[in-house]
């Protein structure tokens, strides 16, 4: 009885223990969106407020009409769009190369994905920008999109998941006598589909998180993406809260709706990133 | 990744006669498609990532304002750094920012995977709620924690007040400007490492822990004996992955204090980032990111030692 007893108890502060951290996690979120519906006013009091005295969404005109947050939107969507599809093309041919082809280089190309992913960025920063600067296209999409165009983790992911297609598929389109390009695009392809749509989940988040590249190659207002555009504007109007809040809504927008439609595929996503040791 | 490295090595030694890339068989048809798909991430790679790694070094060792032309001046760049007391302290602040975030979230997202490997009301719900600071940039939580800062109207202030704190000025104040920093990436980081941890938990059999209940094994027991070794490679993943990324962070600082108080928040990466791109020190900031570069391969090295101990036991 008594074991009973406490045992629903500790289940009882167990849960609401979990609650608890689950609001606490999202109080910032919150307090984002409520600081974007915010007036100005509401600021002066120089008081904390959990919420708007009134619903004021001439926040989100003003950053789209007196601040330029339309065209960074737009520009996020185009590097980030370009990035995922330049993904979706070349990183699964890759992969296949790595999982089910013997070729000279192999080990070297191996070295290189992997050295790729244990170079730190930031490292590698100025001869990148030096690269991308003697083709002319600083300031440019193709400079803002080509240093992503593949991602090492990508490459690991898909040769992941095609190690896993038997080899009895790949040598049975070899003995009808197709192609290898046909093989690839009829047989392979289609059988990892869930990995690609994993795929464009996982480098669809880090390129619109990119902010410390795209604050480099851009050097005016005109190719900004919103992580840079925001900064920027923080930088000029450093008290301007509810404005910042509200572009801080735009930018987190897409992200979240793409997470809300496809929780579990997009968690598995992440997850599956870690299976690649 | 190691293990295929291993045994595309072996294979390249056990098959010393190769056939012909341009013949008619079935292996030499392979080999040149092969190479075909893989073509593209061997001009990608090379060009994008390693090549600057050998140009990082090369530039290192030139006086160079992008502007001007550059010259050759041996390791006087070297020598600058070691005498440049800002580099000094950007090597300590990476290193207090790096340890600060990463034990933190090795125990806090451990803690947490632990705690969604079990079975409760809504779980899927909360693991979506508890996952949220991943999924949103790392810019927006910035300017997010910034405001949460503000001393007059801040939540975190308020909170801080509410404790017992007076005159909270977190991002002013030398001594707690980093901390503030600590703390905006340990709740933006941990849920990341979560789901990893969760990956490596869901893929130890249950027969294990059937077996130990059996055995009368408690709750605690069964953790320490069975589940804590049998997550060790996981872990280990974590730590290097964790550490690489903390040391990279460059977003808060650039937003919420640009280095400062003082130089209390300049990390190396923005140590590098202020000498290239607002000095046009090219061949100082190159020079800072070789040994950057080393620093970070000093912690490569010893974990692939740690990884081949794994396998010996």
């Amino acid at each position: 009885m008594l074991r009973n007893a406490q045992r629903t108890l500790l289940s009882l502060l167990a849960q609401l223990g979990i609650l608890a951290g689950a609001v606490v996690i999202s109080v910032p979120a919150l307090y984002m969106v409520s600081a974007s519906l915010m007036s100005s006013q509401d600021f002066f009091a120089a008081q904390v407020k959990l919420l708007p005295s009134s619903l004021y969404l001439q926040n989100y005109v003003e950053v789209f009409s007196v601040f330029n947050f339309g065209n960074y939107l737009k520009n996020s969507f185009i590097v980030t769009g370009a990035v995922v599809l330049l993904n979706l093309i070349f990183t699964p041919m890759v992969g296949y190369s790595l999982a089910k082809f013997d070729f000279p280089g192999k080990t070297l190309l191996l070295l290189f994905v992997l050295a790729t992913i244990m170079i730190p960025f930031t490292a590698i920063l100025i001869p990148l920008f030096l690269i991308i600067r003697s083709f002319g296209w600083v300031n440019s999409y193709p400079g803002l999109v080509m240093p992503f165009a593949m991602s090492a983790f990508g490459v690991f992911l898909m040769r992941q998941f095609i190690l896993a297609v038997p080899d009895d598929y790949i040598d049975a389109g070899r003995i009808d006598g197709a192609s290898e390009l046909r093989i690839y695009f009829q047989i392979v392809v289609p059988l990892i589909q869930p990995a690609l749509i994993t795929l464009a989940i996982v480098v669809f988040v880090a390129s619109w998180d990119e902010f410390l590249w795209m604050l480099i190659v851009t050097t005016g207002d005109a190719l900004r993406t919103l992580p840079v555009g925001l900064a920027k504007f923080v930088e000029q109007y450093r008290t301007r809260y509810e404005l910042m809040m509200a572009g801080s809504v735009v930018a987190a927008a897409p992200v979240v709706l793409l997470f809300l439609a496809v929780q579990r595929r997009f968690l598995q996503g992440m997850a599956g990133l870690s299976g690649l040791k | 990744m190691n293990d295929a490295i291993a045994a595309a090595t072996r294979r390249n030694q056990v098959k010393s006669e190769r056939p012909s890339i341009f013949g008619k068989s079935l292996a030499a048809r392979k080999m040149r498609f092969g190479l075909l798909f893989a073509a593209p991430a061997f001009i990608f790679f090379g060009l994008f990532y390693v090549y600057p790694l050998f140009r990082t070094f090369y530039v290192s060792l030139f006086s160079w304002s992008l502007l001007d032309e550059p010259r050759f001046i041996g390791v006087t760049n070297y020598v600058n750094l070691s005498n440049d007391k800002e580099f000094i302290n950007s090597i300590g602040v990476s290193f207090y920012y790096a340890i600060g975030v990463c034990v933190a979230i090795w125990v806090i997202a451990l803690a947490l995977a632990l705690m969604f490997n079990q079975t409760f009301r809504f779980r899927q719900a909360y693991l979506s709620v508890y996952y949220l600071p991943a999924v949103i940039s790392l810019t927006v939580w910035s300017l997010v924690w910034l405001f949460m800062y503000n001393p007059s109207f801040g939540l975190f202030s308020e909170f801080a007040r509410w404790l017992g704190f007076t005159n909270v000025r977190m991002l002013d104040n030398p001594q707690t400007a980093m901390p503030a920093m600590i703390l905006l990436s340990i709740w933006k980081g941990t849920p990341v490492y979560m789901l990893i941890y969760l990956a490596g938990l869901r893929a130890i059999p249950g027969d294990y822990y059937e077996a130990a209940k059996v055995d009368g094994a408690s709750a605690l027991q069964r953790l320490w004996h069975i589940t804590l070794p049998l997550l060790r490679p996981v872990f280990l993943y974590v730590v290097v992955i964790s550490i690489i990324g903390a040391f990279q962070a460059f977003t808060p600082m650039y937003l919420l204090t640009n280095g400062g108080p003082g130089s209390a928040t300049r990390v190396l990466s923005m140590f590098i980032f202020q000498n290239g791109f607002q000095f046009l020190k090219m061949g100082y900031a190159s020079a800072a990111s070789v040994i950057f570069l080393l620093i970070l391969l000093v912690f490569s090295i010893v974990q692939f030692r740690i990884l081949r101990f794994q396998q010996q036991d």
